[in-house]
C-alpha cells in the first residue's frame, strides 16, 4: 500500500504504468480499487494514479476533512507532494464534481477530463442513505452486476458523515465554457446520474461531449470495461485542446501486455 | 493467501504483474533476474514461481535448475513467462522442471485466471 502524509493525514493511492500522468478519482462508495482494470490498461502509455479521498478506503476518516472543498485541496496537495505538473483527470460521481471543481480553478493544470456518472440526480442519493447502510447503498448502486467485490469490499470503510458533507456542499453543475476539454460518459441504467438533456451535445460547447454506454449503470469501468476502457484510452490520446466529438464506441477490444 | 514469486527483467511487466496479482489477493514477491529468484525462493518459500525466460545475471533456465536442485523448495511450482515465437523454449524449460509455460502477451485476467489454476492444481489454493 502506497500512502503520502498530506496535513500530518494519511492519504492513500496507487500507481502503474510509465507516461504522462493520469489521476483516477473515485465515486460515492467503494474506493480507488474498481479502476484497476482501467489502470492496468493504461499503464503501458500513462502512469496512472488512484487516490482514495478523505473519508474513504483507507485513507483518514475524520470527517472535517471530509468537505467538498477539502477533498478539492486534496488533489492540489496531492499534485504538488508527488511532483505532477499538467494531468488527466478521471472522475466518477463525487470524483468527477472534485475533479471538475479542480480543473476550473486550476486551467494551467489540467489538461482534459473524463466524468462518469455525472452529474447527480439532486436529492436521489441522499434519501437513499437516510434510509440504509453504506453497503446497502452500494447494492442500490451496483444493481445485478456481478464480480463488483472491489466496490462492495470497501463500501463498509467509507464515512457516511463525509459522504452527506460533501452531497450538501458540492456545487451546482459547472459552467462548460470555463472547463478544458471534458468527456461526459454516462451508464443508461444509472440510478444515481442525471441526464444532462436528451440534446446535451447539442448544449455543450465544441471541446465538451457526453456519451452513453447503454447497458452500464452507476459502474460502466466494471460493467462494461472494454468498451470503457476502450473510450478512455482514445479520450487521452486526442491531441491537447483537440475537441472529443470525433470519438466513437469500438467493439470488444483488449490491452495485453507484451 | 497463497505467496507468489514473480522473477522479470523488464521493470514495466514485473510492476504490471505484481500489480495484477496484489490486488487479486496474492502475496507478491518480484525480483528483477535469475540469481535472486533463486535467493528469494529459498528465503520466501512461495506457492508458486513465475519466472521470465531470457533475464540478466542468470538466465530463467538457470534458476529453475538451481531451485530444483534445492530440497526445501524443489517441489514449488515453476511456471515459465516467454513471448509468442519463442515457443521453441518451451521444450528447455520443461526439461529443467518448468510446470507450465504462459505466453507473452497476454491480458491481466488471463493471468490470474491462470495463476489460481496453477495454485488449486498444486493444492494450495
Amino acid at each position: 500500500m502506497s500512502v503520502v502524509l498530506l496535513e500530518s493525514a494519511v492519504v492513500h493511492y496507487e500507481a502503474l504504468g510509465r507516461g504522462r500522468p493520469v489521476l483516477m478519482l473515485h465515486s460515492w462508495v467503494g474506493s480507488w480499487r474498481y479502476w484497476i482494470s482501467a489502470m492496468q490498461t493504461l499503464s503501458s502509455t500513462y502512469r496512472v494514479y488512484a487516490i482514495d479521498l478523505w473519508g474513504f478506503g483507507d485513507s483518514t476518516k475524520l470527517p472535517d476533512k471530509g468537505h467538498f472543498e477539502n477533498q478539492v485541496a486534496l488533489i492540489d496537495r496531492f499534485l504538488d507532494q508527488m511532483g505532477i505538473g499538467r494531468i488527466a483527470l478521471v472522475g466518477h460521481g463525487l470524483g468527477a464534481a472534485v475533479g471538475l471543481e479542480f480543473a476550473r480553478r486550476n486551467a494551467d493544470f489540467v489538461d482534459r477530463v473524463m466524468t462518469v456518472g455525472y452529474p447527480v440526480r439532486s436529492g436521489a442519493l441522499e434519501l437513499r442513505l437516510s434510509q440504509v447502510s453504506l453497503n446497502e447503498a452500494a447494492g442500490w448502486l451496483l444493481g445485478d452486476v456481478d464480480g463488483v467485490d472491489a466496490v462492495t469490499a470497501e463500501a463498509s470503510k467509507a464515512n457516511a458523515v463525509v459522504i452527506q458533507q460533501c452531497l450538501a456542499e458540492m456545487p451546482a453543475s459547472p459552467d462548460w465554457n470555463n472547463l478544458p476539454t471534458c468527456l461526459l460518459v454516462n451508464g443508461g441504467n444509472d440510478p444515481l446520474a442525471a441526464p444532462l438533456v436528451a440534446s446535451a451535445n447539442q448544449v455543450l460547447p465544441q471541446h465538451c461531449h457526453e456519451f452513453y454506454l447503454d447497458q452500464a449503470g452507476h459502474f460502466p469501468m466494471l460493467e462494461d470495461d472494454l468498451r470503457f476502457n476502450r473510450l478512455l484510452m482514445e479520450f487521452l490520446a486526442l491531441g491537447s485542446g483537440e475537441s472529443p466529438r470525433s470519438l466513437q464506441l469500438k467493439e470488444e477490444w483488449k490491452r495485453r501486455v507484451r | 493467501m497463497a505467496k507468489i514469486l514473480i522473477a522479470e527483467d523488464e521493470h514495466d511487466i514485473r510492476e504490471l504483474i505484481t500489480f495484477t496479482l496484489k490486488f487479486a489477493g496474492y502475496d507478491v514477491v518480484a525480483v528483477p533476474n535469475g540469481q535472486e529468484a533463486v535467493e528469494a525462493a529459498a528465503r520466501e518459500i512461495p506457492d508458486l514461481i513465475l519466472m521470465d525466460v531470457r533475464m540478466p545475471i542468470m538466465t530463467g533456465y538457470e534458476a529453475c535448475q538451481k531451485i530444483k536442485e534445492n530440497p526445501e523448495v524443489k517441489d514449488i511450482p515453476v511456471v515459465f513467462l516467454s513471448a509468442k515465437g519463442q515457443e521453441a523454449e518451451i521444450q528447455t524449460g520443461l526439461d529443467v522442471g518448468a510446470t507450465e509455460y504462459l505466453l507473452k502477451p497476454f491480458a491481466p485476467n488471463e493471468l490470474t485466471d491462470r495463476v489460481q489454476a496453477l495454485l488449486e492444481k498444486a493444492g494450495k489454493k
